[in-house]
């Protein structure tokens, strides 16, 4: 099957989420309960399950990392956990949002559900240091696939050790006593998932595209200018393009 | 708690929808940045190339040398977009 290209991929993320947005706002119901700013939901709530899913998909990269040792799957694990961690940001924020217009709070302590995705995603914003704190590259990536293993397998568990409590204030999408969203109101919301998975999935190939010419460059100066050419930018966070990555196969 | 009258969420909703059209458009305008530098750097790199002797030897033929340099360039940037792809 031929893959999209990233241009393609972004358009149609591009389009898909502005599709979703009209539907939000021009075809959904207002929610008998929570009136309009229900509507976060369908930003929030897709927010939510693309960055979990990208733990997840980081830490299946991370696997394939150990499994073959070929430094793209590492490459390829960090930039879904960076994307990962970036969609969280915009979880938290909406959530904070939402909470303040519906319980008069910005944050609740005794909410299983916030506090989970917070543990998550400080458990993620140590990744970082985590491979700053590692000089030797091959290690580095090698310890990240370990952490990214570990942290992706607790993410699932998480999400069901939250169902499993009594939640008494977070309100839930999907399965609900009443059997779940009205169609309106799913269509919508699958639309609107649609949109930020595909959005997701441009991102991290653009991030993966910047990544792969950023490597090729300092090798091409490597070449032209000779071993006393130090690269100049890049963090060591950043884990280490492979060369087969840019050789001619 | 009843729900909020239209003109008080839809300051709440639109928030919320402006955070994360900020969010995206912050990491894209980063990532436009970097983009930007590795397009100067490339071209720098170009000027190198172009400049150096041994791409330049005192007898060979203009033309030649042209010919050379685009199948070079080609060969350069065939292998950037074949790695590229793999990578992604």
């Amino acid at each position: 099957m031929k893959v999209p290209s990233l241009r393609d991929n972004a358009i149609a993320a591009a389009l898909v989420l502005c599709a979703g947005f009209a539907l939000v706002f021009f075809y959904a119901p207002l929610d008998a309960d929570q009136g309009f700013i229900q509507k976060i939901f369908y930003l929030h709530v897709p927010l939510a399950i693309c960055s979990l899913a990208g733990f997840v998909i980081g830490g299946i990269f991370a696997i394939a990392h150990l499994r073959t040792d070929k430094a793209i799957y590492d490459v390829r694990s960090y930039v879904a956990i960076h994307l990962s961690v970036i969609f969280g940001v915009g979880v938290l924020i909406t959530g904070s949002i939402w909470a303040h217009a519906s319980w008069g709070k910005w944050w609740v302590w005794d909410e299983p559900t916030l506090v989970s995705f917070l543990i998550v995603f400080l458990l993620y914003a140590t990744y970082y240091p985590l491979r700053y704190a590692i000089e030797d590259r091959d290690r580095q990536a090698r310890y990240a696939s370990v952490f990214a293993i570990t942290a992706g397998a607790f993410v699932p568990l998480n999400f069901v050790a939250v169902r499993m409590a009594q939640s008494l204030v977070h309100p839930r999408v999907f399965a609900t006593a009443n059997g779940g969203l009205p169609g309106s109101m799913m269509l919508t919301f699958l639309v609107c998932l649609a949109g930020m998975a595909l959005l997701w999935i441009a991102l991290v190939r653009f991030e993966l595209a910047a990544k792969a010419a950023s490597a090729s460059l300092s090798r091409l100066r490597r070449a032209l200018e000779g071993e006393e050419y130090a690269p100049q930018s890049g963090s060591r966070i950043a884990p280490r393009v492979p060369s087969s990555a840019t050789s001619p196969s | 708690m009843p729900a909020l009258p239209l003109d008080e969420a839809g300051k709440y909703v639109a928030g919320a929808y402006l955070v994360f059209l900020t969010l995206v458009l912050i990491y894209v305008a980063i990532m436009a940045a970097k983009v930007a530098r590795i397009q100067r750097e490339l071209g720098e790199l170009a000027d190198l190339a172009e400049g150096r002797p041994d791409d330049n030897p005192p007898g060979a033929d203009a033309g030649a040398q042209e010919n050379a340099r685009g199948e070079a360039e080609g060969k350069v940037l065939e292998r950037e977009r074949s790695s590229r792809e793999e990578l992604v």
